[in-house]
């Protein structure tokens, strides 16, 4: 990944790198932002996930809880990456070295991709998706977004 | 040295506490457990409580949003209990010296009163509630305190690992 070294080298001489670095409290507070808005965010991920596994709320139409879930859900998804940003441009050469940083990065974008494509769509459809493909879109989403958050949590370990 | 009192030295100093501290893995896997346990418990329930107050799922009849998600929410929280109180014996001293910690149990205990009173009196509507897309009064007060005080939690818990002040 050497490519990318310098890109990592300027983040992290960025004047926001270096501000949130030079406080003890800035890096606690933004890390307390990321940490809510993921609870938000990861609440709607599996009430609709095991809604399509028809787990919950089976009596209620799917494109309907994605649309009810949508709003909060989509700002927390903002905050995430917002607050996710300001970290990471106050250690991106930590993360450049980190193998749960990598391995979450691409969890992110996969789960990214797969949520405002193949997701979307089955969750906005007029009509249910079969089990079958409920379960598999259900699954596969949530399995994304929580890879995101076991790697995240690595990051602070390894 | 310390000022914490002998139980929760014994605690530290216990085979389990000091196991859980000084283990490689395990302390990280009960503390990873208890971070995304974060979304089963309070993850769900704040979309109970934006439901109680009117200012999400506004579609969803409030009585099936309560007996569908509240028993997965229970779920996460007994983990999280568990692996709280695993973090807790591990670090017992910090955690009894943190103002942080202390605050968190505080609003622990607050968040515990509210949905006590909700599940044994202001619940007993709930049925009524689905007619209207507004609850009452009183069910959003329930859901303004759940979520006020699921926040001071989590800023709390955070604030605890930190060591911040």
């Amino acid at each position: 990944m050497h490519y990318l070294l310098p890109f990592f080298k300027w983040c992290d001489s960025t004047w926001l790198g270096e501000t949130i670095r030079s406080s003890r409290i800035y890096f606690p507070v933004i890390e307390t932002f990321h940490l809510l808005a993921l609870t938000v965010l990861f609440g709607a991920v599996i009430v609709l996930n095991l809604r399509l596994c028809r787990l919950i709320m089976k009596h209620q139409p799917v494109q309907q809880l994605a649309k009810d879930l949508s709003p909060w859900a989509l700002w927390s998804l903002v905050v995430i990456l917002v607050s996710g940003v300001l970290l990471f441009l106050s250690e991106a050469m930590k993360c450049y070295a980190s193998k749960p940083f990598q391995v979450k990065m691409m969890f992110l974008f996969a789960a990214l991709i797969f949520h405002f494509s193949i997701h979307w769509k089955v969750t906005r459809a007029d009509r249910d998706p079969g089990i079958l493909s409920g379960v598999f879109v259900g699954g596969v989403n949530f399995l994304l977004w929580f890879g995101v958050g076991l790697g995240g949590r690595a990051i602070g370990f390894l | 040295m310390s000022g914490a009192p002998a139980i929760i030295q014994w605690m530290q100093n216990s085979d389990i506490g000091t196991g859980i501290r000084e283990s490689i893995w395990l302390f990280p896997i009960v503390e990873a457990t208890h971070v995304l346990a974060l979304a089963f418990s309070v993850g769900v329930l704040v979309w109970f409580d934006l439901r109680l107050m009117g200012w999400g799922m506004k579609h969803q009849p409030i009585s099936q949003v309560h007996k569908q998600m509240m028993p997965l929410a229970f779920v996460g929280f007994v983990v999280m209990f568990i692996t709280g109180v695993l973090l807790f014996w591990s670090e017992a001293e910090k955690c009894y010296l943190s103002g942080f910690f202390r605050a968190k149990v505080v609003f622990l205990v607050l968040a515990g009163l509210n949905a006590g009173f909700f599940e044994l009196s202001t619940k007993k509507t709930i049925e009524d509630w689905d007619k209207y897309p507004i609850p009452p009064v009183k069910a959003r007060m329930a859901g303004l305190v759940s979520i006020i005080s699921w926040t001071a939690v989590i800023i709390a818990g955070r604030a605890t690992a930190y060591n911040l002040f």
